[in-house]
């Protein structure tokens, strides 16, 4: 078939895509050299670099990063602990095997504010049932949900729970690719569980584990709608995360300026972190090739 | 034994959902015992505007965003992996990380479009930024199964003089059922589940979807306590996608997976 008729063929998927992820980013570049907010009428009124000087002496901003960068790190890293242990358990030939598959992804599928408001009901204090569990235990009830030294964990508790699955399938699919004659060679030479899981399993898993992670820590460094409707930020905005301080600004304080630099200021640090992670990857893989 | 905590992790807060959705407040907050209680169901669905509109809102947009997806990402789809290598593996990768893009970030931008382009508070409308936003997954798993089909079965259709058109109809769409299949499912489960958009162009209630709804549900204070009322929205909220689960779980996981192997 001719060349152009293939591009018109994707032209219109093209044409959105540019539309809903490119135009947008544009939009930001320019929106962040602007004043755009209830002191200016709600105008555009062009102010050269005064936002990004804004953005990098706000402690908000700097203190929402950090949060964020908490809350991906343990909530990504505990997710792809608990996937492999999900996945390897899936994988094995246990009966009843498809349904339990099915069950366990059940908590991906649920929209997460659902989830979000269950959260807030179980980690109630003192009505929730973890707190009453604790009192039946002759223990204190744990403030989950007012206390700012706990509260991420409880957001970090209920982010796990629901994205753990997806990094179990992810890694599922990865386990089913591994030819089960490498296992029973290595049984045969007398290697134990453990020594083929580190010897075979997780090096040939290793592209499902970048695929993982970088999916996970991009959503996770965008997180919004968990933290929103579980905690809405607090207590004393020790769980804000960027997305919802730039939310915060557009949509409450009406700050749109503002907003889209804090917009274009996440999406920076979220590319900071892939690239890095990738390249990172990418020199171990090439430099584990040397060593051979 | 790991497989009773597997089950205890995955069930054990939806289950507890379903037990408070049918306990009297009082129960719940430890003041008398109670016994068991529709009434929760009953306020919900007597609700202004009732819970159905909002369960109803939400099945319109996952079908309409689904079938524009659809709509865009076959045809780029085929296009794409009829593309010479080269061409095709760029585009791929500018692809595959739009689908891990957070879409949290666009809000603004898409905020501004829709008061632009008067798309607020239209239902069908927002099945133009989710039709977006899932684009990435369906062009990857669509791609991915064209790919699978042999060459030589569209040359020998070419060969008996069969059009584009006639070719997608006869002979490629029917192998491509279950890709296709898949890739409706992920992008239903994902205009069910969207909220930040939502939330931002939908402001009347009576057109709300599921997630901005069960936002509004929850309101300001962490500390109230209608939690029957929430537990009810939360079991209702959730029953037509575990049914869905339940009915098209081998779809939704090869989908699922045949997108992180391919892509």
């Amino acid at each position: 078939m001719r060349r152009w008729r293939l591009w018109l063929l994707m032209a219109p998927a093209l044409a959105l895509l540019l539309a809903i992820f490119a135009a947008p980013l544009m939009h930001y570049l320019w929106l962040s050299t602007q004043a755009q907010s209830v002191l200016t009428g709600l105008k555009p009124v062009p102010i050269g670099a005064q936002q990004w000087l804004r953005l990098w002496n706000d402690g908000r901003f700097w203190q929402d990063t950090w949060q964020t960068l908490r809350f991906s790190a343990a909530s990504v890293s505990l997710e792809m602990l608990l996937g492999l242990a999900v996945a390897l358990l899936l994988h094995q030939p246990l009966c009843g095997r498809s349904l339990l598959r099915t069950i366990s992804l059940l908590p991906w599928a649920l929209p997460t504010t659902v989830m979000a408001l269950g959260w807030r009901w179980i980690f109630n204090d003192p009505y929730g049932p973890i707190n009453q569990l604790l009192a039946v235990l002759g223990l204190g009830a744990m403030p989950f949900l007012s206390n700012p030294n706990i509260t991420w964990l409880a957001a970090v508790g209920a982010d796990t729970w629901k994205t753990t699955p997806f990094v179990a399938l992810l890694l599922l699919a990865g386990l089913q690719t591994i030819p089960s004659d490498l296992y029973e060679a290595a049984a045969l030479e007398g290697a134990t569980a453990w020594q083929s899981l580190r010897r075979i399993t997780l090096p040939l898993l290793t592209p499902y584990l970048l695929i993982a992670v970088l999916f996970r820590l991009a959503q996770a460094l965008g997180v919004f709608d968990l933290i929103q409707v579980l905690t809405g930020g607090g207590p004393a905005g020790s769980t804000e995360s960027l997305a919802l301080y730039a939310y915060l600004n557009a949509m409450r304080f009406l700050d749109f300026g503002y907003s889209a630099t804090l917009l274009l200021g996440s999406f920076a640090i979220l590319l900071l972190l892939c690239g890095t992670a990738a390249l990172v990857w990418r020199w171990s893989s090439r430099l584990q090739g040397e060593l051979r | 034994m790991a497989r009773m905590l597997l089950l205890l992790w995955s069930l054990g807060p939806m289950l507890w959902q379903l037990y408070s959705s049918l306990r009297p407040n009082e129960a719940l907050s430890g003041m008398g015992t109670g016994g068991w209680t529709l009434e929760h169901y009953r306020q919900l669905l007597q609700s202004d505007p009732p819970f159905l509109t909002t369960l109803l809102n939400s099945v319109v947009v996952g079908a309409s965003s689904t079938a524009l997806t659809l709509a865009l990402a076959v045809p780029c789809a085929y296009a794409l992996s009829r593309l010479g290598r080269r061409q095709a593996r760029a585009l791929t990768a500018l692809v595959a990380a739009a689908a891990a893009f957070p879409a949290v970030l666009l809000f603004l931008a898409l905020l501004e479009l829709a008061r632009d382009w008067h798309l607020a508070n239209q239902l069908l409308a927002l099945s133009l930024p989710y039709a977006g936003l899932c684009l990435p997954l369906a062009i990857l798993l669509l791609t991915a199964a064209f790919a699978d089909i042999p060459i030589e079965l569209e040359e020998a259709a070419l060969i008996e003089g069969m059009g584009l058109w006639q070719r997608l109809r006869w002979i490629l769409l029917p192998l491509m059922a279950p890709a296709i299949a898949s890739s409706g499912l992920l992008v239903f489960l994902f205009s069910w589940n969207e909220y930040p958009i939502a939330l931002t162009w939908l402001s009347r209630s009576d057109l709300l979807t599921l997630a901005p709804a069960m936002a509004r549900i929850a309101g300001s204070s962490v500390y109230t306590i209608p939690y029957g009322a929430f537990a009810a929205a939360t079991v209702l909220g959730s029953a037509p996608l575990i049914l869905l689960m339940l009915l098209f779980q081998r779809q939704i996981i090869s989908g699922l997976t045949q997108g992180a192997i391919k892509g």
